[in-house]
């Protein structure tokens, strides 16, 4: 990161970016892709930026190294600017996403002999779609009835969104996360080694690691997150509140290149030249075969399966993905406080509020003529099927946005929402 | 009681070092865990007070986890609420080094603990930074002794004359000698 110096100049838009030259962190995952369609076709520098993409192993080291003021800004999961404001994630610092970067891309993946015992104690629940997690109580409850020690799933970091995605999932099914299974982390280039070492017995982790380990032999997927919420926010572009603040106009300028790269990305011929990028570009080491799976959707569930084409396995621009609706984060901050991370007495809107900031995403969106919705919030697992939302400058088409269990959340009733919620660890930090 | 230390490092000679520093300063090293280890599986057995952690690796997320699950496990020390984290951390993060310590070790402990790692993955960088310089020493040189020959062999003179050709080259070109060495052996090839 280069100092505050002479960096600034007048950028296209006319006004003057405070600091031209900005590093942005990202974790090598499919889903890096608008940071380096950014970079590799130019969008970043159209903008008047020069950005230096860090290749980060962990999200413990983008969370660090935002902390300290050696990133600028970095791809983030959608739950951590809201739990590093809350100060449970690192030190407390306040910080903000004005940038949803994709929704979907998730999938909970288990290993054969689970898969087989599963298949033995509830074949039926196996054969519906999507795919609950009935049969994994089968076997939860089988397991303790023989005295053998409890199944350990893995997630990649503590407020991920995998980790609140199979939660969810799981509860669904009346197993409690905390009690009956062993959760674990396990960053994602390890998890198909993991699997096959019998060190875990399934997880929740981001392409191309479920497709990765589909094509590899190591286990079956059971479900996508596309399949589990329905266009679910999954990456943010999270910057410090204090550095938004003295960059105002860099940080447009970041979110409007990468809203020219996501629209770039969402143009289904791309697709597979991305997925040539991501790999030749060494910012994801995977083949660009199986990259290419991930990116075109064309996903198989289990080794030798046929291809299913899903066209939302990640969804980088359409359905107003960059929006970042602040029913989207909410959903996730409903789920930690039922799994009591939260600290007691938390506004959960107010703290929403502060970290997840549409009226910056307008501004930028505004100076590139980008449709935005009027709402910061929408009602969550209200569409089952497309449709389409109205704004005062025209319609705007969306996805569905369905929970696999048919639930809905209505954001601005929260607490309703939670306690109605079957398992939950902590009502009590709710507050 | 000595405070337990264990390491998460892939690379052997790096960590051998760290641990005779850190047996030497007083630390109780338990043991080295690369990622082809099940490191939750180590850490709920071992139980150390500490983890010095390569910040390279893609391990530091699951030590995380860990770390949110209750008072026995090590936290990231940029959670410390000490007002000198933020410089450590900062040293640490430069330096390519993540430390997770218990509750309850002192602030002073917790601070040489961490300038050991942090002084010996700084020696490490070193080290192969100068290796590095070495080896390309020696194949600069190697490049220019053969350009020598190939003048020699070309042109039918001695040693010296090849010698003074190779340099007149190089500053009518303003080219470094083993630049306009190797270009002379690209085009002989």
């Amino acid at each position: 990161m280069g100092s505050d110096g002479d960096d600034s100049q007048p950028g296209p838009h006319g006004v003057e970016i405070e600091r031209r030259r900005v590093t942005v962190g990202y974790v090598p995952l499919a889903d890096c892709a608008p940071l380096a369609v950014a970079q590799r076709l130019g969008f970043f520098q159209s903008e008047g930026l020069e950005v230096s993409l860090s290749a980060e192993p962990s999200w413990a080291n983008i969370r660090d190294k935002i902390q300290l003021g050696q990133l600028d800004a970095a791809q983030m999961l959608a739950p951590m600017p809201l739990a590093a404001s809350l100060g449970i994630d690192g030190r407390a610092t306040p910080m903000l996403t004005a940038l949803t970067l994709n929704l979907n891309g998730n999938g909970i993946t288990v290993a054969h002999p689970l898969y087989e015992r599963m298949q033995a104690l509830a074949p039926g629940s196996l054969a519906q779609s999507p795919v609950s997690a009935e049969a994994l109580a089968a076997v939860i409850a089988d397991r303790r009835a023989r005295a053998e020690p409890p199944l350990r799933l893995a997630t990649v970091y503590p407020f991920s969104t995998h980790a609140y995605q199979l939660r969810y999932w799981l509860s669904a099914a009346s197993i409690d996360p905390d009690r009956d299974v062993c959760l674990r982390v396990v960053p994602p280039p390890l998890m198909a080694t993991h699997l096959r070492a019998g060190w875990i017995d399934g997880y929740c982790v981001g392409e191309p690691w479920n497709s990765a380990a589909v094509v590899g032999g190591d286990g079956r997927t059971l479900i996508t997150s596309h399949e589990l919420w329905a266009n679910g926010q999954e990456k943010v572009l999270g910057v410090t509140a204090a550095w938004a603040e003295r960059h105002p106009n860099t940080h447009r300028a970041l979110i409007r290149a990468l809203l020219s790269a996501c629209q770039w990305l969402d143009q289904s011929a791309n697709r597979a030249a991305v997925a040539r990028i991501l790999s030749e570009g060494a910012y994801v080491d995977v083949s660009a075969s199986v990259l290419e799976r991930s990116l075109t959707g064309a996903f198989a569930y289990a080794p030798g399966e046929p291809v299913t084409q899903v066209d939302d396995l990640l969804v980088f621009h359409r359905y107003a993905a960059n929006f970042p609706w602040r029913s989207h984060t909410l959903w996730y901050a409903s789920q930690m406080a039922r799994w009591g991370h939260l600290p007691a007495g938390v506004d959960l809107s107010a703290a929403v509020q502060q970290a997840v900031r549409p009226d910056l995403f307008r501004e930028a969106a505004a100076e590139v003529g980008l449709l935005c919705p009027d709402e910061d919030m929408k009602l969550e697992g209200e569409h089952d099927a497309p449709w389409s939302l109205e704004t005062a400058g025209g319609v705007i088409a969306m996805g569905p946005d369905r929970f696999f269990d048919g639930t809905r959340f209505d954001p601005w009733q929260p607490h309703e929402y939670l306690a109605r919620l079957p398992v939950s660890s902590a009502r009590a930090s709710a507050g | 009681m000595a405070v337990r230390v264990l390491i998460v490092d892939a690379k052997p000679a790096r960590s051998q070092r760290l641990e005779s520093a850190l047996r030497e300063a007083g630390f109780d090293v338990l043991m080295t865990v690369d990622e082809t280890d099940d490191l939750s599986a180590r850490m709920e057995a071992q139980e150390p007070d500490a983890v010095i952690v390569d910040a390279d690796l893609p391990s530091r997320d699951t030590l995380e986890n860990l770390g949110q699950l209750g008072r026995r496990y090590p936290k990231p020390v940029i959670m410390l609420a000490e007002n000198e984290v933020p410089d450590m951390a900062r040293d640490a993060a430069r330096a390519g080094v993540s430390a997770y310590v218990v509750d309850g070790v002192a602030p002073s402990v917790i601070r040489s603990l961490v300038d050991v790692a942090i002084g010996h993955f700084q020696a490490h960088h070193q080290l192969r930074n100068e290796l590095k310089r070495t080896q390309q020493t020696l194949a600069e040189r190697k490049a220019v002794d053969r350009a020598k020959c190939l003048l020699m062999e070309r042109h039918g003179v001695g040693e010296e004359a090849a010698y003074g050709r190779l340099r007149k080259i190089a500053m009518d070109r303003r080219l470094s000698l083993s630049a306009v060495a190797r270009e002379l052996l690209d085009d002989g090839r």
